[in-house]
Order: C-alpha cells, then structure tokens, then sequence
C-alpha cells in the first residue's frame, strides 16, 4: 500500500516550455513571471496613481512604507546620493520583482496545474535564464557606474597592471577580475538554488507528510516567505555593494562583501532535486 | 562544477550540454534580459520618480522640521540668556532707581524740614511781631480810656468849683502831663 498522497514526481532543472508562439518557446516560468510583472505593475502603477493624486489608504502606504526603507537601504549603501538615484531603479525593481516572483512560487497549488503533462507555473526564480540575465544586467551596470567613475582605463587598471612593475598587484588585479565573474555567478546561481531549493522543499514535504501536509506544509510555506524576502534583499544590497565597491576611489579590493551570513539552502543536494508531483 | 556537470549528465543524457540541461537558451536569456532592461526603464521613466519625490519631499520636511526644531531651540536659548540678561539689568536698575529713590527722599525729607522750620520759625517771628503791636495798641487805647476816665472823673469832683477855665488848664496840663 502506497503510504504517500503523490509518488511520480516530475522534476525537471530546467523550465518546460508549454506553448510556443511562432517557434519561440513560452516556458512555465515566463508564465508565472508574467503574472508577477503585472502584479508588480500594478501595484507599482496604482500606488504611483494613487499617490499622484495626493490620495492615500493603507495599501498605498504599506507599498511607500517598503519603497521609503528600500531607498533608505540605498543611500545607506551608496553615499553618493547622486549615485545612489542612478542605481536606485535597477535594485529596487531586482528586489520587488524577485520578491513577487519568489513569493507566487508558494501559493498553493500552483505547481500542480498541468498543462499536456507540463506544470503550466514555475517560479521565474527559479529559472536560470532570469537569473543570469538580472546577474548580467547587474555586472553590465556596475562596469558602467565603474567607468563613469574611473574612466575606461582607470576601470581596467582595476584588473589589468603590468606584472613586471607591480607583480603583486597584477595578480592582485587578477583575482579581482575572477572575483567580478564569481560575484555574478554566485548572483545567479544563490537566487536560483534557493527558489528551486524552496520549491523542491516543499514538493518533498508534501509528499513525505502526505496527508498531514495540511499542517506540515504552512510552516515551510512562511519559512519560504522569509527566504524569499532574504534571497530579493540579498540581491538588492549585493547589487549595491558591488556598485559602491566598483565606484569606490579608496581602494576596492579590501572591502570586498562577505556573502555567508544570510539563510542559503542552495547546497548541492537542494539544485539535484527537481519541482512538481503529478498526482 | 562537476556537481552541475553531474546533474546535466543526469538530466540531459543525450545530448551532454551542460547549458541545455541548466535550461540555459540563449534565445531566452536575450529576451529576458531585454525584457526585464525595459522594465526597469519604464519603472525607472513613470513610477519611481513620482514616489521618490514624495519620499524627498517627506525627507525636506522632516529635515525642515529638524532645522526648525534646532533653530527654536537656539532661539529658547538665547531669548532666555537674553531674558536672564534683562532680568540681571533690571534688578541692577532697580537697586539703582531704590538706591536713587531714597537718597531723593532723605533729601527731600530734608528740605522740607528746613523749609518747614524756617516757615516755623517766620510764623514765629511774624507772631511776636503781631503781639507787639497788639500790645501796643492795647496799651495805648488802655491809656487813652483811662484819660478819659480821669478827665471824666475829675470833671465829676472839681466841676462844680472850677471854672470852665481853670478846667480847661487842668485838662491840658494834666494831658500835657499824661504825655
């Protein structure tokens, strides 16, 4: 006798295409994400409305409330206000958007709409398209702000030093471009293990529960929450740390942020395993 | 990377590629890099400034408001170093106006007093001077009545023996007399 409510499990690393429009793919993943774009328009769009107007409720100024404490976290970050105006738009839409798109990913039930055989929702998050492209965007604006500042031969002399007059810090400048790679990589890779991570989890509890997943389930569904309100803060303030270190006259290679104090279930044995159960 | 190689082993036996089995399509990693750029661009074009500039206007304000706080304060400071200043003075003023007062009133105690005195002393003197003359005159209108009371008298004994003659140089030498 099967003891478990679901055995077959579908999982798949990769986000499944469901329908394509004129041969380009439209995987679950952009379809969840979809419907997180225009959550977050239109809360964005309502509350800017609303707030245009001169015209406030609770929800609008629960969403200025968050928007105020995400700039204050900016300008806390960058000193340069001007700076911190300029790269305000890009974090605090990683981490709104991130956010909504991690947090859809635990609404019940949404792994388990089905669409000929593929789950039609997945967690943009936990596609490594979106995750590469927000770490690519990223590393592009923070060389960007860095040659602003530097200059195009000043940002390279960052990474780039003549070996035989400064050895130690040619090799310094090499570990510093590896360390630009491994800063995106890690962006990338942390966002995506912990929202596949997440899902997998609660995939597995589900099926390991069974019935009582009723009650086992909400505790790991508002434990996600908080992993998801940690992994779009994460990015937020890393994508400003890099910004603040690139743009940095004094020196950047001794501040470098240390990435091992935040909640991170992105360990191997969580991006081995897959998402959805067919029932 | 051998985990991943591993996992994409695993999961894309067939094929072998490391991208395919993460489900990395370039094609769509293109797409969701522009698509999420245009995002931020229309985020950062229409909403974002508009609830930046209530944030810095709710900054200038309490900023304002702590300016206007501070400066108040300063300005508490300085009216009640200023009142205690006053305070200071006018207690100094005061002492001088009782000191000056008094002075003024023991001088003018004083020359009232002589004034008084010398009035006094005038009424005194006017007095003695009215007195004198009272007496005078009393004295000289007793003299006058007792001349005729002498005349009257004498004419009551001697007129019926002296002539109105030998009357007439009584009267004169004893007036003469009297003199």
């Amino acid at each position: 006798m099967n003891i478990f409510a679901a055995t077959d499990i579908h999982i798949s690393l990769a986000a499944e295409e469901v329908f394509a429009i004129g041969g380009f793919p439209i995987t679950n993943a952009m379809l969840l994400g979809l419907v997180g774009l225009l959550i977050f328009l239109g809360i964005f769009g309502y509350t800017a409305m609303m707030v245009k107007k001169g015209r406030y409720n609770r929800f609008v100024g629960l969403i200025q409330w968050a928007f105020e404490g995400m700039l204050g976290s900016i300008d806390t970050v960058i000193s340069d206000k001007k700076l911190a105006r300029k790269i305000a738009p890009l974090a605090l839409t990683i981490f709104f958007f991130v956010l909504i798109s991690y947090w859809l990913s635990i609404l019940p039930g949404i792994g388990s709409i089905m669409y000929d055989g593929v789950p039609v929702f997945r967690s943009l998050a936990a596609d490594l398209n979106f995750t590469i492209a927000l770490m690519i965007i990223t590393m592009v604006s923070v060389q960007v702000y860095a040659i602003k500042q530097h200059g195009v031969f000043g940002n390279a002399g960052r990474y780039l030093r003549n070996p035989f007059k400064d050895p130690l810090g040619a090799f310094e400048g090499f570990l510093e471009l590896i360390g630009e790679f491994s800063r995106g990589l890690s962006l990338a890779l942390r966002l995506f293990g912990n929202c596949f991570a997440g899902e997998v989890l609660l995939l597995i509890i589900a099926i390991l529960t069974s019935y009582l997943a009723v009650v086992a389930l909400p505790i790991f569904m508002a434990f996600e929450l908080f992993i998801g309100l940690v992994q779009a803060y994460v990015f937020f303030i890393l994508t400003l740390i890099f910004t603040s270190l690139a743009v940095d006259t004094h020196g950047h290679s001794e501040a470098a942020p240390s990435h091992s104090s935040h909640p991170d279930h992105s360990s191997a044995d969580h991006v081995s395993t897959p998402v959805t159960a067919k029932e | 990377m051998n985990l991943l190689t591993q996992f994409a082993q695993a999961a894309e036996p067939a094929s072998g590629d490391v991208f395919a089995a993460l489900g990395i399509d370039w094609m769509m990693l293109i797409f969701q890099t522009i698509a999420f750029v245009i995002l931020v661009w229309l985020l950062g074009k229409f909403v974002y400034p508009i609830l930046m500039k209530t944030v810095d206007a709710r900054q200038a304000e309490i900023e304002a408001g702590s300016k206007a706080a501070a400066e108040a304060e300063k300005q508490a400071t300085e009216a009640k170093q200023a009142v205690d200043k006053l305070m200071q003075q006018a207690r100094r003023d005061a002492t001088d106006i009782v000191t000056t007062a008094k002075e003024e009133a023991s001088a003018a105690i004083e020359a009232a007093e002589a004034k008084s005195k010398t009035r006094a002393e005038r009424i005194v003197a006017d007095a003695h001077v009215q007195i004198e003359k009272d007496i005078v005159a009393a004295k000289k209108a007793l003299h006058n009545e007792t001349l005729e009371l002498v005349a009257l008298a004498t004419e009551k004994v001697v007129g019926k023996t002296v002539t109105a003659k030998v009357d007439d140089a009584v009267i004169a030498a004893a007036v003469k007399g009297a003199k």
